[in-house]
């Protein structure tokens, strides 16, 4: 052994070492602080199976009514929400604003954390820091004696809250809260407590023999629409027993296009209408008073007189709202109305303790005198709702402490300087009493969306618990707040206690009353307003609440901002509806820039030509038109930070379209309700025109008989159902006969011939399909019935589709090409690139020469995939990404679609959409579903990238589903035993889903109604789409109008 | 059958003369070599030219990247109207190849002399112009890098492309029609190749030339077949001419859009291709005619019988008008008559209009013998004539889409700059590839040309009379007629 030699290279005694240490390092470094999360559940809970949903039981409260919702969650996340089939005001069924409410929970704007405002700059801070400065105010203000001057103001909601909150309120020496709902009636609800004793009676059209609405909306958002809805279309089932419906008011509203018939009378002319219905004046003087056709009010008058029980609905919001509800009451109860059609004894206690815009005004005025030392703002929006003309946000100013509990960074949170954000209601525990004697419950479906930034509080709190928090610091108030938490709280005071709760939480509905807050009696209102006459203007002004936006609420999700509006077909925009004749007159087209002006202030928006609006009458929605209070950079999906605030309500919502409150006066009617059409307003041109971002093409079915009607007199008659309206018969037709199984003898699909009746077997021969499997693919034939007697024209449908199914919106301003191109609201609706898979066609029939006058007939037409039997879709996609599956569905193969869209060519019904952008592509600026929003997305449903083709594919993934289910527990699939997303949230129940060679399916027994009939049938695409006639009511001795 | 053509007095209008004397201003063979070849090697001209055509190649690609970078929605496309600008330049073309098909092989197995001087350019045309219009199957596509699913081969998937789709019926029909034209070309080439080598000095560029020649030999076994091979695939491209645009029409009338589903389509397409196509071999032909200086060649008669050819064709798309027309009042089917006012008198009258006008109407000129030699009107109606070519495929395309079945779906159109870029860009394709193969390749038939002129003679003395005495050229007598 040489003693001078050195092995050259690495010894293995020190290759070990190093390879120790930097093993340990590389592990070390693995352990560090940060721990991302990879999977929600590491231990799932007892009874979730993945890849399976779980339900929860709980109360939307998207709205007053408080139905009832049955949330589907997977993973730990919500997903879809359907309504409760058990909920006694909603049964299953659930509005267009309810399907709507995951997009609040997973909004990208929700606040994070607490905010507090420092000197003009927002910073954030952690719950326990929020908790103690909320706390130390309140002290601060006990201690200078000003406590009494407190204002909350909280989103009315019912159940136990309001009172839980007075309590804490008065515990602190301060005054009970303003419970305030911008949508409700304040003159039919005084109307209501004035004659029945209760502000909402349950209201039943079933049992009427003729409804007659005086602008009470209640197929829009007037009272609560879930329930009315189904009780309406159930009573329009009856075709020709169904009840007449008469509309009356200046405005065709929803409502009002599905009336039979119209009386437009100008604003403020329901008074004279009302009392002469009554009793209390000439029909003549009340024509003339109100613009009317004298002989179209006394046939009324008869009808009224001839049919009772009557339902006549108050909604006006005029000056003299009260009056008219007063009198409309008194029609009523002429007519035998209560009992029958009002129900007073089972009222929807949701709109009791309403406090109306008078009270509000009232403690704005205190505020402005400096008498209020803390002000909290609870889900409402009083800066954005109240006039500007109200100088709300000045009054606000004077404030010291400005506490605000909403999620969202609306108009009047800006204003504040200590934010605690409320968690969403899908997110805490809560209850409500929808209707007197059943309490329903709200529990939260899932662990809050935000974490918690503080390290004593585990989870974020909701407002309830901040509240108990607060209340705990202070020695004299703990006492009254034993309770760790909300929840403890309720189960408190729940009957039966934590047992009877844990029982009636799987169904989410418990039989009880919830006590109500004791409230001094309100004071009696005078009215503050001017008059509508001596105001300045060539117009009168109406201002409504969108159906879909509601007050405002829905601005920021973009389904609600996507959803073409139920009446005028136009999203992301704002618009001015304006008689045709008028517009005509004045030179104005469609999409022309309008300036509006009142003494209070002037707008612009594009004007849409209506002919639902009185000649003298101008139309503006609000609900949009949302504005940050200082100047804020236009936002971009790429270099936007998370968690950066967007001011303004939110990124879809900032600085799109108009908000029509600019205009009005500050002004309240005789039961203290704001008024909204309040005002005249003068018009004038700017010379700009815009594209309004509508799906509407041609509102004229230019004979086509895509929507057939017939009249409930000629129903009976011998041929309605082939007859009824005259159809092309165009030579080399086939027999239309309806086949049971709904296949074409022609299709050459994957099945041929198999199944079909006509074939020589009679469709004994499942070919290549094995006859005993157990789903029996080869024997179905998976068909859908729209019944467009009961269809509405609600929207509910789209949203619940596109919930169910990933549908991407694409509406954003952002979402545009990068390189010189537009980057407006709505321009990729305006270029018809909307995705939803099912859309509501709105055609009129009447006056074919042009010129429109009020008889005109509106028709609703779902409009999707009608997965033909001999689908033209099919033979022309040249890689076979579309087929027909052998249970005769239309299939489309996302991973296989290549983009060439000849099949969108070829489908006569035009359903099929094409991803033009990276919608569903995270990395892309046009990204649907912005962090959190895709959380949302439904696991069982591929997300499209760009350059493939979609359309309705029958929820698919549920009949798989269902199917699978039915195989695991050996058993045939049950006739009804699941539907589709759309059919399940319809609150008309228009849809009905099923298997049409079953003859034990609903779907099957309704494809053979004798309404029934298809679209385009003269093209032999043999659809499984079935619809049937609707069913006009015409006055006694009117022509209908023909197709 | 040659006869002495006598000359005849002035003002009056000539024969066209017979084939022996067909070029009556070109005397030698070597004339035609150095004439024909001496057009070959770069000058400021060309090298501007071909700059322009590879600038608007690079916008047209540059606007091709960002569209599939940013998705299709980047182009002008406006459900429900689905196919637009790409599809219209894809079918404008493919029809613009058929002309160059008809004049090579056609008029070859009918003997019209006329085809002599023109053919070469017009094969040239049709194999570049069916390159182009295989661009936009892929360029439209929504996702394009799977573009390859539209051709069969074997996978493991065991999944083939859809028979039944005219969209694969079209890749079939392309291919084809590319494979046979760049053959036809060729092989139509060897012998101009082999007189290429033969001139050629530089030893790289001779070696290629000796390799694409095919070590041609002008020997007389090689002739026959040369002649039977050509034989052979000018019929065989001939029905093609008939095939490819009517596969291509059937995109249109195998779908049930109103406007589309109409069986005038396959002969409708045909002669408006071949209309097109004439278009643009006047539009190629008359500038290099000038700039060329190769007045003799394609000389004022050749000119003549392909505007008649225009003529006839611009009748048949005329008629086609009509009879769409026709068909649309008669059949009383309330779609296809909303269909095709709106088309007329409604949204798109505009285009319409220009159609007519362009296809129709302006070359009623072409009755006027002084209209049908002037290369100068020819040129400009040529322009004309791509114009309203491209705007019929658009008012076959667009309006259909616009104004089916559903009243609540239609809509309008309205292209972006991604569109035109394209657009542009496919024009700058065709004309870099044209332009290049104009200055490497003869780009009239040498060998063809040196069959209808007089042989070279040993001995002039013996020969009785000069077939060429007496004829007037009508060039060069500068008599307008």
């Amino acid at each position: 052994m040489s003693q001078d030699t050195k092995k050259p290279g690495v010894k293995r005694r020190e290759f070990l070492k190093v390879l120790g240490a930097t093993s340990a390092a590389v592990a070390a470094a693995g352990c560090s602080e940060e721990t991302g999360k990879l999977i929600p559940y590491l231990v799932s809970p007892d009874q979730t199976v993945p890849g399976v949903s779980t339900y929860y039981a709980t109360t939307c409260r998207e709205c007053s009514a408080a139905c009832g919702l049955i949330a589907e969650t997977r993973d730990g996340r919500a997903i879809k929400l359907e309504g409760n089939p058990d909920h006694p005001v909603n049964h299953g069924a659930l509005c267009a604003r309810g399907q709507s409410a995951l997009q609040g929970l997973y909004n990208p704007d929700r606040f994070r954390s607490p905010m507090v405002n420092e000197g003009g700059a927002w910073k954030v801070i952690t719950w326990d820091d929020a908790i103690t400065r909320l706390s130390q105010g309140i002290t601060q203000t006990r201690g200078a004696n000003r406590a009494g001057g407190a204002v909350f103001i909280n989103q009315h909601e019912s159940g136990s809250f309001p009172r839980f909150l007075d309590t804490w309120l008065a515990g602190f020496g301060m005054p009970p809260h303003l419970s305030v709902d911008f949508e409700s009636d304040a003159a039919a609800i005084e109307a209501n407590r004035r004659t029945y004793g209760v502000a909402w009676p349950s209201l039943s059209f079933k049992d009427a023999k003729i409804i007659v609405s005086f602008g009470a909306d209640f197929l829009d958002s007037w009272g609560a629409n879930v329930p009315q809805q189904l009780d309406f279309a159930d009573a329009r089932a009856r075709l020709d027993g169904a009840p007449r419906f008469v509309y009356i008011g200046p405005r065709r509203s929803l409502t009002g296009l599905n009336a039979d018939e119209w009386i437009a009378c100008k604003p403020g002319g329901e008074l004279a209408i009302a009392n002469a219905l009554a009793g209390k004046g000439s029909i003549q003087q009340a024509a003339t008073d109100a613009g009317v056709d004298q002989a179209a009010l006394q046939a009324l008058a008869t009808e009224l007189a001839a049919n009772k029980p009557a339902l006549v609905l108050s909604g006006v919001s005029g000056e003299s709202a009260l009056d008219v509800a007063l009198a409309v009451a008194a029609i009523n109860q002429a007519s035998g109305a209560v009992g029958v059609t009002i129900k007073p004894a089972q009222p929807l206690t949701g709109f009791e303790g309403i406090a109306h815009t008078d009270q509000l005004l009232g403690a704005v005025e205190r505020m402005r005198a400096g008498q209020v030392s803390v002000a909290f703002v609870r889900g409402v929006n009083p800066a954005y709702h109240l006039p500007k003309a109200s100088n709300f946000a000045d009054a606000f100013a004077k404030v010291p402490l400005r506490v605000s509990f909403s999620s969202f960074p609306d108009e009047t949170t800006e204003l504040c300087n200590l934010i605690i954000p409320d968690l969403h209601s899908l997110e805490s525990w809560g209850d409500a009493e929808p209707i007197r004697g059943t309490i329903a419950l709200q529990q939260p479906v899932m662990d809050p969306v935000f974490p918690t930034n503080s390290k004593t509080i585990p989870v974020a709190p909701g407002t309830a618990d901040v509240l108990i928090q607060v209340a705990k610091k202070d020695a004299t108030v703990a006492s009254k707040f034993g309770a760790p938490d909300y929840r403890a709280t309720l189960i408190a005071g729940f009957p039966g206690g934590a047992q009877a709760l844990g029982a009636a939480l799987p169904k989410g509905l418990a039989a009880g009353t919830i006590p109500a807050r004791t409230l001094a009696a309100a004071p009696a209102v005078a009215p503050k307003t001017t008059s509508i006459a001596s105001t300045q203007g060539e117009f009168f002004l109406i201002t409504y609440p969108s159906p879909l936006l509601g007050d405002g609420r829905g601005a920021n999700k973009p389904w609600l901002q996507e959803l073409p509006d139920p009446v005028t077909k136009v999203s992301w925009s704002s618009w001015i509806e304006i008689h045709p004749e008028t517009a005509q007159r004045l030179g104005i087209d469609r999409g022309d820039i309008l300036e509006v002006k009142t003494a209070n202030g002037t707008v612009r928006a594009p004007a849409f030509p209506y002919l639902g609006v009185h000649k003298d009458a101008i139309a503006i929605p609000f609900g949009r038109g949302h504005r940050a209070a200082h100047a804020m950079p236009m936002f971009d999906p790429k270099t936007h930070t998370v968690g950066e605030v967007q001011w303004g309500y939110g990124r879809y919502a900032r600085d799109l379209g108009i908000n029509a409150f600019d205009l009005l006066p500050v002004g309240t009617h005789a039961a203290g309700g704001f008024i909204w059409t309040a005002t005249k307003a003068s018009v004038s041109k700017t010379g700009d025109n815009e594209a309004l971002p509508s799906t509407e093409g041609s509102a004229r079915q230019h004979g086509r008989g895509i929507a057939q009607a017939v009249n409930a007199a000629d129903l009976n008659k011998p041929g309605a159902g082939e007859g009824g309206e005259a159809k092309e018969a165009l030579p080399g037709d086939a027999s239309h006969a309806f086949l049971p199984g709904l296949r074409s003898p022609v299709a050459a699909d994957a099945q041929g011939d198999l199944g079909a009746p006509t074939a020589a077997d009679q469709g004994k021969n499942k070919g290549l399909y094995r006859e005993d499997d157990i789903r029996g693919m080869a024997k179905r034939r998976w068909a859908m019935t729209i019944d467009l007697a009961r269809c509405t024209g609600c929207s509910a449908c789209i949203t619940a589709c596109n919930a169910e199914n990933n549908v991407p919106t694409v509406g954003a301003f952002w979402q545009n090409a990068t390189i010189y191109a537009d980057q407006k609201p709505g321009f990729n609706i305006t270029r018809g690139r909307e995705m939803t898979w099912i859309r509501l066609e709105r055609y009129f029939e009447g006056n074919p020469d042009g010129k429109f006058g009020q008889d005109f007939e509106t028709r609703f037409v779902p409009m999707l995939c009608q997965h033909c039997g001999n689908a033209p879709c099919e033979p022309v996609c040249p890689v076979y990404a579309t087929y027909h599956a052998p249970d005769g569905l239309n299939v489309q193969v996302y991973n296989r679609c290549v983009g060439t869209r000849y099949c969108s060519n070829n489908c006569p019904y035009k359903v099929r959409y094409f991803n033009w952008f990276g919608y569903g592509e995270v990395d892309r600026k046009q990204y649907a579903f912005p962090e959190p929003l895709n959380w949302q997305l439904n696991p069982d449903v591929t997300v499209r990238g760009k350059g493939v083709m979609e359309k309705c594919s029958f929820c698919v993934q549920r009949i798989r589903e269902a199917e699978n289910r039915a195989t695991l527990e050996h058993r045939e699939l049950q006739p009804d035993e699941f539907t589709v997303a759309c059919a399940q949230g319809c609150p008309s129940r228009a849809i009905t889903f099923g298997d049409a060679a079953d003859p034990n399916w609903t779907v099957a027994q309704l494809a053979n109604d004798k309404r029934a009939y298809h679209v385009f049938e003269e093209l032999n695409t043999y659809t499984a789409v079935v619809y049937l006639k609707k069913v006009n009511h015409p006055a006694a001795g009117a022509t209908a109008p023909r197709a | 059958m040659a006869t002495t053509a006598t000359p005849l007095p002035g003002g009056q209008r000539p024969n066209i003369p017979s084939a022996a004397v067909r070029f009556p201003a070109i005397k030698t063979y070597d004339q035609v070599d150095r004439e024909i070849a001496g057009t070959l090697g770069p000058s400021l001209g060309w090298f501007g030219a071909l700059g322009i055509a590879i600038l608007c190649m690079l916008i047209g690609a540059t606007a091709w990247t960002y569209q599939i970078h940013e998705g299709l929605g980047a182009a002008g496309y406006q459900p429900p109207v689905m196919w637009g600008v790409y599809i219209v330049t894809f079918v404008f073309w493919v029809g613009i190849g058929h002309a160059g098909t008809l004049i090579s092989a056609i008029l070859y197995l009918f003997r019209a002399g006329f085809r002599t001087s023109i053919y070469r350019a017009s094969e040239a045309m049709t194999v570049f112009a069916v390159m182009t219009a295989g661009l936009f199957p892929i360029l439209h596509l929504g996702r394009p890098w799977k573009f390859f699913w539209l051709i069969p081969y074997p996978n493991w998937r065991l999944i083939w492309p859809n028979p039944k789709s005219p969209l694969v019926w079209d890749v079939f029909a392309i291919l084809t029609y590319l494979t046979i034209s760049s053959t036809f070309l060729y092989i139509g080439l060897i012998p101009d190749i082999a007189i290429l080598r033969d001139r050629e000095k530089n030893p790289i560029r001779k070696a290629i030339l000796s390799q694409l020649s095919l070590g041609w030999r002008n020997s007389d076994r090689e002739w026959r077949h040369f002649t039977r091979a050509y034989l052979f695939l000018a019929a065989f491209a001939t029905p093609l001419v008939l095939s490819v645009h009517s596969v291509v029409s059937f995109d249109f009338a195998m779908a049930l859009t109103p406007g589309w589903h109409a069986t005038i389509f396959p002969p409708y397409f045909v002669a408006g291709a071949i209309f097109s196509g004439i278009g643009m071999v006047f539009t190629i032909a008359i500038p290099l005619r000038k700039a060329f200086k190769l007045e003799h060649y394609i000389t004022l008669n050749d000119l003549d019988a392909a505007a008649k050819l225009c003529l006839f064709t611009s009748s048949v798309v005329g008629l086609a008008y009509l009879t769409e027309f026709q068909v649309a009042w008669m059949s009383g089917n309330r779609f296809e008559q909303d269909y095709f006012w709106n088309r007329v008198f409604g949204q798109w009258a505009w285009a319409a209009w220009i159609m007519l006008i362009c296809n129709v109407v302006l070359p009623l000129s072409l009755w006027s013998q002084k209209l049908r030699r002037n290369p100068a009107w020819l040129f400009i109606l040529s322009l004309f004539i791509n114009l309203g070519m491209w705007f019929e495929r658009f008012v076959i395309v667009v309006p259909s889409l616009s104004h089916e079945f559903e009243p609540w779906q239609w809509g309008t159109y309205r292209p972006t700059w991604v569109d035109y870029s394209i657009l542009l860009g496919s024009f700058g394709w065709f004309f870099m590839w044209f332009l290049l193969f104009i200055k490497q390749l003869p780009v009239m038939a040498m060998a063809e040309i040196k069959e209808v002129i007089l042989p070279p003679m040993r001995r002039r003395r013996d020969f009785s009379h000069d077939l060429t005495q007496g004829v007037v050229d009508p060039d060069e007598t500068g008599a307008t007629h």
